[in-house]
């Protein structure tokens, strides 16, 4: 069971202001460890890693080596130089769907902007839901034969339903396709070990973990990663040149060009470490436990029904934006409105948008009561 | 279309801060398409009432429901308000301008506090000088000046 009350401690927001912070799948707060570690970086060491022989250079290889590793055992992988940092999942998606070869694709009907768009040049399908909005394994085990690489949600930013991926996976790998996992999601809020599921790519976010913004990071198996070439080239990709020509470096480095995110790589270490301390079951099961407390008739629920930490909905008469302003305003509950970055799914549903109310580790049962109260005024409007 | 009178406030506040002309020319936008008998596709109408609603359910979730329900009413006699207000305000400042009386060119000078009021000139005052008062204009009783 989590202290939740010792955890808000850990947030210096909380001593500032008072507020109801439901916006958690769009980006959490950040706790003292993660800025204190972002401070650190440009107070003590302000430096280039893994180019610079001084104390500072040589101090920040040894920083970054160790974020690295940390984000490598905080989702189970092999070897640190299966990680990749990037901007974001969206950048470690991109990263694929131009350095992977392949032909076809398949995603499912609930993607993120994220992990649709960077597909749609190329042979695309996506695999429809069931009529109670989960996944049809059904129909994707007919579809996949004809396609190389599967990009899925693991867990969606809509209702946060969690496809079964280990069965996709494995179904996916008998049919010879290569699985990425868009994890922004879930990789937050669940254990993940890479290894136990085989997936093949695993694309996250810091910011969605406690993490700094504009750091994500990009798993992918050694053998996979080896075969394929970098779509952004520059300094610290190569290991020589010529005016005509390069020799790229080893992994990871010949993925990260330019000068990388240092702070922000720091502050994603922590970020693992801090969550890997409290434990992500625990946080899975706090956010159920906070979901299963939202006990309001009349309101409208959009996506699976079924546990998770997201609470997506529509009161009938008003408008999703009017829901979340009105929240804003009354009580400073701060929640997401509109279409959430997944246009497609629901313009293929003549939806025009929903309120959602997404849960962390931080947020309490007082929290969950308020909110209510607050729907309850404003369904009587 | 409370835009309308956003768009006014936003505009003037829009000469100090460009914030304020960013609201300024979204509430235009949605004032040319109500005009037009289009739907206004920025939600600052929405924004407006939201907020106004979200802060009285704070006080009284009853206050917030009327305002809510009849809340393109009420925005209907705050603009009818507004130009009424703006008419009188223009022609006060005409008659002003012309008749030094925001009142009008008939009635009793004390009912507009913008009235000049003109300070007679003493004799004694070292401004008269020849019968001539510098400063005060014609209006001035330095006749006897000299």
């Amino acid at each position: 069971m989590m202290n939740v009350e010792k955890i808000r401690k850990d947030f210096p927001i909380f001593e500032k202001k008072k507020f109801i912070y439901f916006d958690n799948a769009c980006m959490p707060l950040r706790p003292k460890v993660v800025i204190d570690k972002i401070n650190e970086y440009y107070t003590e060491y302000p430096a280039c890693a893994g180019r610079s022989y001084h104390d500072f250079g040589t101090r920040l290889t040894d920083e970054v080596a160790n974020a690295r590793d940390l984000v490598k055992k905080f989702i189970g992988a092999k070897k640190a130089k299966e990680i990749i940092f990037t901007k974001n999942a969206t950048e470690s998606i991109n990263l694929v769907a131009n350095s992977f070869k392949f032909n076809s694709v398949l995603t499912s009907d609930r993607e993120h902007n994220s992990n649709l768009l960077p597909w749609q040049k190329f042979d695309h399908d996506v695999v429809k839901s069931k009529k109670d909005f989960s996944f049809d394994l059904e129909s994707f085990s007919d579809k996949v034969k004809n396609f190389d690489i599967v990009s899925m949600v693991h867990t969606s930013n809509l209702e946060g339903y969690s496809l079964p991926v280990k069965e996709i996976i494995k179904i996916a790998h008998e049919q010879g396709a290569k699985v990425l996992l868009d994890g922004a999601q879930s990789v937050p809020h669940k254990e993940i070990n890479v290894r136990k599921l085989d997936v093949d790519f695993l694309a996250f976010s810091g910011h969605k973990m406690l993490g700094p913004n504009g750091v994500g990071v990009l798993y992918g198996k050694e053998e996979l990663l080896d075969g394929m070439k970098p779509f952004i080239l520059g300094g610290e990709t190569v290991s020589d040149s010529t005016y005509d020509s390069y020799k790229l470096e080893e992994l990871p480095h010949k993925f990260e060009a330019g000068l990388q995110n240092y702070p922000g790589i720091l502050g994603l270490g922590s970020a693992a470490k801090y969550l890997m301390k409290i434990g992500r079951n625990n946080i899975e099961k706090h956010e159920n436990m906070l979901k299963s407390k939202i006990d309001i008739e009349g309101v409208e629920k959009i996506g699976h029904v079924g546990e998770s930490g997201i609470f997506n909905f529509n009161i009938p008469g008003k408008g999703a934006h009017e829901v979340a302003m009105m929240l804003s305003a009354s009580k400073n509950i701060m929640i997401r409105s509109g279409a959430h970055c997944m246009h497609s799914w629901f313009n293929s549903r003549n939806l025009e948008g929903s309120a959602r109310a997404s849960f962390y580790l931080y947020n309490t049962l007082e929290e969950i009561d308020t909110f209510v109260e607050e729907l309850e005024k404003i369904k009587k409007l | 279309m409370l835009c309308l009178i956003a768009w006014v406030v936003f505009g003037i506040l829009g000469l100090f801060s460009v914030k304020y002309r960013v609201l300024a020319k979204e509430s235009f936008d949605c004032v040319f398409r109500r005009i037009t008998f289009k739907k206004c596709n920025s939600n600052l109408d929405e924004r407006i009432k939201s907020k106004l609603t979200g802060n009285l359910m704070k006080f009284s979730p009853k206050m917030a429901r009327g305002v809510y329900r009849h809340y393109e009413f009420l925005s209907w006699i705050f603009v009818a308000l507004f130009v009424v207000s703006l008419v009188l305000g223009a022609q006060g400042a005409y008659n002003l301008a012309m008749y030094d009386n925001c009142a009008g060119p008939n009635a009793d000078p004390d009912q507009c506090i913008f009235t000049p009021d003109y300070d007679v000139v003493d004799c004694d005052d070292p401004l008269c000088d020849d019968g001539h008062c510098e400063e005060c204009g014609d209006d001035c009783d330095c006749e006897e000046c000299s």
